[in-house]
């Protein structure tokens, strides 16, 4: 293995390079991760892994490196981690370690558990000198690196800090599912449309959600931001050095998105700038899902990713050919005149075909046996899969050395994994996913961490023909025991579908999406649009922008409360041991201050707090009668009126004194109630409030409903005079 | 009018209502046909719409929709035509000391030629206005106004619905009698009896496949590729410079068309000859659903003489794409000249069948239908 031993010669050829100059040749670069860092095809690659599994008979990664030779990119540093023994044996098997002029370099690590990590742990390799290109092994591209390497160039001339050009491709969501047809989730972002630089990015995962929330200071900031839904991220990044160093320096970003950029994007201090190119006529995917894995596969078929066509990328010495309507052909196929191959489908070597087999829009691997009278329909079948007589499939995918029994049927996105037997007159129910490894039992719910029990098997399947030898033996003890869950002669666990997990199951699956949950969805999006509708007046549902501070309140509505609760409590405390301990007023009016600092609160609240406590000392003193309470009152303001006063520094203070009051009476101590206006006028004449904030309360009441006005009313007369006595003035 | 006669060109722009610009690049050859700017009138023409001129609202509203191209497709365009004459005729009084007959036919002839400045008029278009002046004409003396001007809205009613609807509904179902369960059907551009024909054969149950042809810059065939889809079809769609490799499969070719004339020519958008000859070359027949008022008894031979010009400026440009350019400086050249043709004449050799409303006919038998039926008092 000359991995290691490559990339220590690339370093030392790196030191030597110091000055800027020489630096500006370095042969471009990509980092190519190899491993997804997500559980999304499980149970597939609990056993091979995603970057090894076939997309139209071809393994991604030969997809993403010829890509990368024809870009021109020099070397490419293979980053593994699950699986990682099988890339290596597959890498050093293909002709990618002895290419002239690219040079394929892997590196692996065994403990990462995020691209973060895998970013980590090639910047202490120290193998990076210049601009890359991050890339994960599951991407199909064709387009030309040129353009988009030059505009990254000459932005960092220009500006050292454009650390990254993310790579974005037109592409409409479906109006009933709000998914892309790569079966990937709303992408929001904000661009510069005369820079390109990005500005925000969100994916949308609530797909019922319909507001978002910009912050403010991106419309301050930009003279013109065009937002868009209509885009979709391709996952190919030009980066610079820089990045690397950046992962290093955040050691708690993880995932390439939902951390490394948006958090630039939110950082404003370092002022680091993330750019887009959009391309037009070229094709660029990730395989992202299982949807996005039938997508593209389509989109191969359909040659949108010339020149990483089936009949162009030849793999071995099979050659495949094209016939009309999208036929692909290997040489070595045995198929009965009676065979009806539809459009669309590709077909292996050494496959045979038996008689009235009905197969369209399907991919059909190496050395598969078909029988007679069977439907395949928008499938995915690897190598030697054996199909017996009369079974029925229809959008699965179906693993190396499946065996399914005659009559077997597979309904719309069954998963099987490798070697799992299927047996007789079985129906798989539709979106299950079938496996020779039991399920794990607990799951981690976080995706990023889920990797972590990944580790265990990779040392089971390192060794593949130790593990055959495993999986016969089990293999013959399930037989053992007559059925299992796969029908009579099955040999397999169904996975059950996790919590949660179900509602969305249908979305990332490789079937299309039926017609009844279709019209279910638009039932949904419709009643949407009518609630929407209802209350177009709230600001929430309206869709418009709202001040970051408000949607603040808005996400954690709950905190606030409680924090107010809290705070509310403390303030009364304090002022209760003030009135017992006789404490200074100004000792009182330094407690409430550091209490407000540390809960984080306005003065207002403050203001209405204290003469809350009050009140509550106030209703807490014996009284028998009305007059009683009133003095009591009077009492505590002549006693403590110059710690409110400390509070209420302004108009809007005094009304939330008033709002708070006027909450008291209705509420939590009715017996206030009479008193209201006695009360405000103690106020007023204490100069507490002043005659604006009266006027200014009564102004905002004059909208209210009839019942919140009741102490507006009872006050009329008060205020009556305060207008008069204005007017005199 | 021959466009290149200078006299008589400035003599028609003095009584012109549109004042169109002449493109500054005109091609030699098409001289004769008129070669406007595109796009630039419009504004001003709209500014005037509430003005109190001579040309009747609806007539004007629908001289503007031509000239948007918000109206295109022959039957639409004729269909539009003959409403706002109605409406014009029902908005219609005869000034003191003259006789609705002759003032009518006059207003009808001055809303035409504004029609004739905002798009020159389709064979269709012209036969329907001879219809109606032939009525205008043919009104007894003794009806009073009113009587006159209600004969004359139920004569343009009965032309649309008999010569039109009915027509479509007749051709769509003879034509679909020639689809059969397997066949692949090819059409090119967005015909709209074509569309109606292949919805119907689709309700009949016949399992077909259908490649739509399609060619720039009006790339017509993507809004009928989106219709026949969400309908249900299973189609291909491609464009003309695919059409010898696509046609392998096909069995059968429908293709509308803009006119037929009497030598069995057919007039149609630019591209279907092309369509026709390769289908031709490839023995799979080739069919023409063509309503019988838009025959003709002109003879043409080639599609240089009659003819209309598009925006020369939209052969460059690609739609949506404003940085796509190839072009680029070339195209404020003086020795270089865009021509976007409209239209194109398909010999009758290249035709196996022509479908109208009064059955299946082949391209030689086109003079019978428009001697027999098209004659001015045979209309209705």
């Amino acid at each position: 293995m000359g991995a290691p031993k490559k990339s220590a010669a690339a370093a030392a050829a790196a030191r030597v390079s110091d000055d800027p100059e020489e630096l500006a040749r370095v042969p471009l670069q990509a980092v190519l991760l190899a491993d997804s860092f997500t559980t999304k095809f499980r149970p597939i690659t609990l056993e091979r892994p995603k970057v090894l599994l076939p997309l139209v008979n071809v393994p991604m990664i030969e997809y993403t490196l010829a890509w990368l030779e024809s870009a021109g990119v020099e070397e490419v540093f293979v980053f593994c981690c699950a699986h990682a023994k099988q890339v290596i044996n597959y890498l050093e098997s293909s002709q990618w370690f002895s290419q002239p002029k690219f040079s394929v370099t892997t590196i692996e690590s065994h403990n990462s558990v995020s691209a973060g990590d895998a970013l980590r742990f090639i910047y202490e390799r120290n193998v990076i000198h210049g601009d890359f290109i991050l890339i994960s092994g599951d991407t199909v591209s064709n387009m030309s690196l040129t353009r988009v390497l030059q505009e990254h160039k000459e932005r960092r001339k220009k500006d050292s800090n454009a650390v990254m050009t993310m790579v974005i491709k037109r592409s409409k969501l479906s109006p009933v599912t709000q998914q892309s047809r790569l079966g990937t989730d709303e992408l929001f972002m904000a661009i510069d449309p005369d820079t390109k630089q990005l500005l925000y990015y969100e994916e949308n995962t609530n797909h019922l959600k319909a507001t978002l929330s910009l912050d403010k200071m991106l419309l301050i900031d930009n003279s013109s931001i065009r937002l868009h839904n209509d885009m979709q991220d391709c996952f190919i990044d030009i980066c610079s050095p820089e990045v690397l160093s950046l992962f290093t320096d955040n050691f708690d970003y993880q995932h390439l998105r939902r951390h490394f950029v948006k958090g630039l994007l939110v950082d404003d201090i370092m002022g680091y700038k993330i750019y887009t190119h959009e391309i037009h006529s070229s094709y660029a995917a990730r395989v992202d899902n299982y949807r996005a894995y039938d997508t593209i596969s389509k989109d191969i078929i359909q040659r949108w990713t010339y020149p990483l066509v089936p009949d162009v990328l030849l793999l071995g010495n099979s050659t495949t050919k094209l016939e009309r309507v999208g036929m692909y052909r290997a040489s070595e196929i045995v198929q009965s005149r009676s065979a009806q191959i539809g459009p669309l489908t590709v077909i292996g070597t050494g496959t045979r075909i038996g008689d009235n087999t009905k197969i369209s829009n399907s991919v059909i691997g190496k050395g598969c046996d078909i029988g007679s009278n069977v439907l395949i329909e928008g499938c995915h079948i690897w190598d030697n899969v054996t199909i017996e007589d009369g079974c029925q499939l229809r959008h699965s995918i179906v693993c190396d050395g499946v065996v399914m029994k005659s009559g077997a049927v597979l309904s719309p996105g069954v998963v099987l994994s490798f070697k799992v037997v299927i047996g007789q007159n079985f129906t798989a129910p539709a979106y299950s996913k079938v496996s020779l490894l039991p399920q794990p039992i607990k799951q981690d719910s976080d995706e990023e961490l889920e990797y972590a029990d990944n580790n265990s098997d990779v040392e089971t399947s390192c060794a593949p023909d130790n593990m055959n030898g495993e999986l016969t033996s089990e293999l013959s003890e399930i037989q053992g025991s007559a059925t299992s869950e796969l029908g009579c002669g099955g040999v397999g666990y169904i996975w059950s579908i996790c919590e949660g997990a179900s509602e969305e199951e249908w979305r990332h699956s490789i079937a299309p999406i039926s017609a009844e949950k279709l019209a279910e969805l638009t039932q949904t999006t419709d009643d949407d649009l009518e609630f929407s509708n209802q209350d177009g007046n709230a600001p929430a549902s309206s869709g418009e922008l709202r001040s970051d501070a408000l949607s603040d309140s808005e996400d954690d509505d709950e905190d606030t409360k409680n924090d107010s609760a809290y705070f509310e409590k403390e303030v009364e405390a304090t002022f209760l041991r003030a009135v017992h301990e006789n404490v200074q007023v100004d000792h009182v009016i330094l407690e409430v201050n550091s209490l407000k600092l540390s809960c984080n609160m306005e003065f207002s609240a403050c203001a209405g707090a204290i003469f809350y406590s009050m009140m509550k000392l106030a209703l807490e003193t014996p009284h028998k009668t009305t007059d009683e309470l009133s003095r009591a009152v009077l009492n505590i303001f002549n006693s403590w009126h110059r710690l409110l006063k400390s509070y209420l520094s302004g108009k809007d203070e005094e009304i939330e004194v008033i709002l708070k009051f006027e909450e008291m009476c209705s509420e939590s101590a009715k017996e206030l109630s009479p008193l209201f206006t006695q009360i405000l006028h103690h106020l007023y004449d204490k100069e507490l409030i002043s005659e604006d904030a009266i006027l200014g309360w009564e102004f905002e009441k004059q909208g209210a409903e009839e019942s919140d006005r009741v102490f507006v009313r009872q006050a009329e007369n008060f205020l009556q005079w305060l207008k008069e006595a204005s007017e005199e003035d | 009018m021959q466009f290149d006669d200078k006299s008589r060109v400035e003599k028609a722009k003095k009584r012109a209502v549109v004042n169109q610009t002449e493109v500054r690049n005109r091609v030699e050859l098409f001289r004769h046909l008129p070669q406007y700017e595109h796009g630039t009138q419009l504004p001003d023409l709209e500014s005037k719409f509430f003005r109190n001129d001579p040309m009747h609202r609806a007539v004007y509203k629908v001289g503007l929709q031509y000239l948007a191209g918000d109206i295109t497709g022959g039957n639409a365009r004729c269909i539009a035509m003959l409403q706002a004459f109605s409406e014009a005729i029902r908005d219609y009084t005869t000034p003191a000391e003259k006789t609705l007959t002759r003032d009518l036919t006059a207003k009808i002839g001055s809303y035409v030629s504004f029609l004739i400045e905002c798009r020159p008029l389709s064979i269709s278009m012209g036969n329907a206005i001879r219809f109606l002046k032939n009525r205008i004409a043919k009104l007894p003396l003794t009806l009073s106004e009113s009587e006159a001007k209600t004969s004359l809205c139920l004569d343009i009613d009965r032309f649309i619905n008999e010569k039109i609807i009915l027509a479509d509904r007749v051709i769509v179902r003879h034509a679909s009698t020639k689809i059969r369960d397997g066949d692949v059907l090819l059409t090119y551009g967005s015909s709209c009896v074509v569309e109606m024909l292949l919805s119907h054969a689709l309700e009949l149950g016949k399992k077909f496949h259908v490649v739509i042809v399609d060619s720039r810059p009006k790339l017509e065939g993507q809004s009928l590729l989106r219709r026949l889809v969400a309908n249900g079809l299973n189609c291909t769609y491609t464009h003309l410079n695919a059409v010898s490799y696509i046609m392998h499969e096909v069995t059968r070719v429908f293709l509308g068309a803009s006119s037929i004339l009497s030598n069995g020519t057919v007039y149609s958008r630019v591209g279907t000859a092309a369509v026709a000859m390769v289908a031709n070359a490839f023995s799979v027949p080739v069919l023409i659903c063509c309503e019988a008022y838009k025959f003709h008894e002109r003879v043409q031979l080639d599609s240089i003489c009659f003819n209309e010009l598009g925006d020369p400026q939209a052969v460059a440009k690609v739609s949506g794409r404003g940085d796509v350019n190839y072009l680029g400086s070339l195209g404020n050249k003086d020795n270089l000249q865009l021509l976007n043709l409209m239209y194109d004449a398909t010999p009758s050799e290249y035709i196996s069948m022509i479908v109208t409303d009064y059955g299946m006919i082949p391209p030689t038998s086109v003079p019978v239908i428009v001697r027999e039926y098209c004659r001015d008092q045979l209309w209705i």
